[in-house]
């Protein structure tokens, strides 16, 4: 009975995550970035002038629901569980590579599989990326990897990240003088505050509740044969596709794609970096929002790292264009690659073999 | 919940009221101070401004342009390049050149290398917004070059022309970049 809920629940979250992200291009967000938690964590960035580019600045009010949503939903139903302590600073710089990883994509988990659903074809080496890196993860786990175990905390700590994405929330209603919003570029598109704020709690809340996680899904594959997570992003998949088509944004194709490029590559070492991070610090950006929210404080310390990445990412010019990924951002995913795989190996406990 | 907590509550109450007081009386007198669109405003001058300086700095190319007398108008942009590297427009006049020219390709890497300094040009909200013009023209070498490369599959100038024609389309397309 409890697994045919929490099936349930995936889908709903899976469903929700689909159908929001394609409304939310309906009404006003960036072509195929309906929701992009590292695109919309780089337009926080700008906005709180953590990088300078206007184009890129303005408070999104998806993830203010995102984790405003995840911390109501854990409240009322008692799972606000504070916890942390689990090697916070590697997990804030995991946060960061998380990022890089995505701005050499353009796009994290959710966006990457909102493109593929809208036709485009650059997103399937990210994709496979994704499962690789994610696989890569795994296979660490079952070979020992993990991180120390986090403990209980006193209740306020996990209230210090919800707390500051709702003074986001304060800033993007009055709007102060050191809070810059774009006028023009990406910043310029967005869906209806109240629309993007709702669609936002809602999806947190629900995700709060189910658990979704992007790569989560694949790894609970690869780890147990368990599809229950997975269901919700297949889900989450046909529901963006259906719409996608319904309201015209479905264009198939490799060439000419709203913020792409060809250098498929880097887009699957990029991807492949997300997916193997996402693994060892257990979620994707998308979960560790979410995580924040219910009082994981090292998902909070993930976060903060996710927004000095969103950050440097421009300031570093580390994100990749349609023209391709920069110099800088191919070494950046090779540095991440080889600081997730030297944290893979440090936290594997290794089986003594037995002396004769 | 003691003494010193119950005092500690009511400080904190008291700055959270005081810090937002402050910040909702700043944002008041900042908008009665200043018109509401104030940034909007000085954005659009200073795209105002930055058209005015252009036209002195292209006066001749255009003049040039209109004329017909293509090499001079090239000789012209060659010096403003050299002098002003900055200058984004000096590739859409180079496009527009090499157009007028019949150098279609040659036209489409110029609006390219526009693009890539000036995301404005294809960003309708801009005064800048030059898209439509480069649509026509990707849309027309898009058709051309990929029957060139039907033709010639391994020649690499109509492939890297293609790669122009697909960033400049990408870029039209929009996207969070």
């Amino acid at each position: 009975m409890k697994l045919t809920r929490l099936v349930d629940l995936s889908i709903v979250t899976g469903a929700l995550l689909g159908f929001g992200g394609i409304l939310l291009v309906y009404l006003g967000n960036p072509a195929n970035s309906g929701i992009c938690v590292s695109c919309f964590i780089e337009n926080i960035a700008g906005a709180l002038q953590l990088h300078d580019n206007i184009r890129m600045s303005y408070i999104r009010p998806e993830l203010i629901g995102f984790v405003l949503g995840s911390t109501l939903m854990a409240l009322k139903t008692g799972r606000f569980r504070v916890r942390g302590g689990s090697a916070p600073v590697i997990r804030f710089f995991m946060g960061f590579f998380l990022i890089v990883g995505c701005a050499i994509f353009i796009g994290c988990p959710i966006k990457m599989f909102l493109r593929l659903s809208a036709g485009d074809l650059t997103a399937v080496a990210a994709t496979v990326g994704l499962v690789f890196g994610v696989w890569v993860g795994v296979k660490y786990i079952k070979g020992g990897f993990a991180l120390p175990r986090d403990k209980e905390l006193r209740k306020a700590n996990g209230f210090v990240i919800p707390l500051f994405v709702f003074l986001l929330f304060i800033f993007l209603l009055l709007n102060p003088s050191f809070i810059k919003a774009g006028q023009k570029g990406p910043a310029a598109w967005h869906a209806p505050l109240a629309i993007s704020l709702l669609i936002g709690l809602a999806i947190g809340a629900f995700a709060q509740r189910s658990g979704l996680c992007i790569t989560g899904g694949v790894r609970n594959l690869f780890l147990v044969r368990e599809r229950t997570l997975l269901n919700g992003v297949i889900t989450a998949v046909l529901v963006a596709l259906i719409f996608s088509i319904l309201l015209g944004q479905f264009k198939f194709g490799m060439n000419a794609q709203p913020a792409s490029h060809l250098s498929h590559g880097w887009t699957f070492l990029a991807m492949a970096l997300v997916g193997f991070v996402s693994v060892l610090i257990d979620g994707c950006p998308f979960r560790q929002l979410v995580k924040a929210g219910e009082g994981d404080t090292d998902a909070g310390i993930t976060t903060l790292g996710m927004l000095l990445g969103g950050g440097l990412v421009y300031v570093w010019i580390l994100g990749s264009t349609s023209a391709g990924p920069t110099f800088q951002g191919k070494i950046a995913v090779l540095i991440g690659m080889i600081f997730a795989v030297v944290v893979a190996m440090a936290f594997r406990r290794r089986k003594v073999k037995a002396q004769r | 919940m003691d003494r010193l907590d119950k005092l500690s509550i009511a400080v904190i109450a008291g700055l959270t009221l005081i810090s937002m007081s402050m910040l909702v009386n700043r944002e008041i007198t900042t908008r009665r101070q200043d018109n509401p669109g104030v940034g909007a405003k000085a954005e659009k001058d200073s795209y105002t401004l930055q058209m005015e300086v252009d036209k002195k700095i292209f006066q001749e190319v255009a003049s040039y342009k209109e004329q017909g007398l293509y090499p001079e108008a090239m000789a012209k942009l060659t010096v403003i390049m050299k002098e002003h590297p900055e200058k984004s427009l000096s590739y859409v006049y180079l496009a527009q050149l090499y157009l007028k020219q019949g150098k279609l390709r040659d036209a489409i890497h110029g609006y390219r290398l526009a693009v890539e300094m000036e995301p404005d040009y294809v960003d309708e909200r801009t005064p800048l917004f030059i898209g439509d013009e480069i649509k026509k023209l990707v849309t027309e070498g898009r058709e051309k070059f990929s029957r060139e490369k039907a033709l010639k599959p391994k020649d690499k100038e109509v492939r890297k022309a293609l790669k122009d024609v697909y960033y400049l389309q990408s870029r039209l397309a929009g996207g969070c970049e």
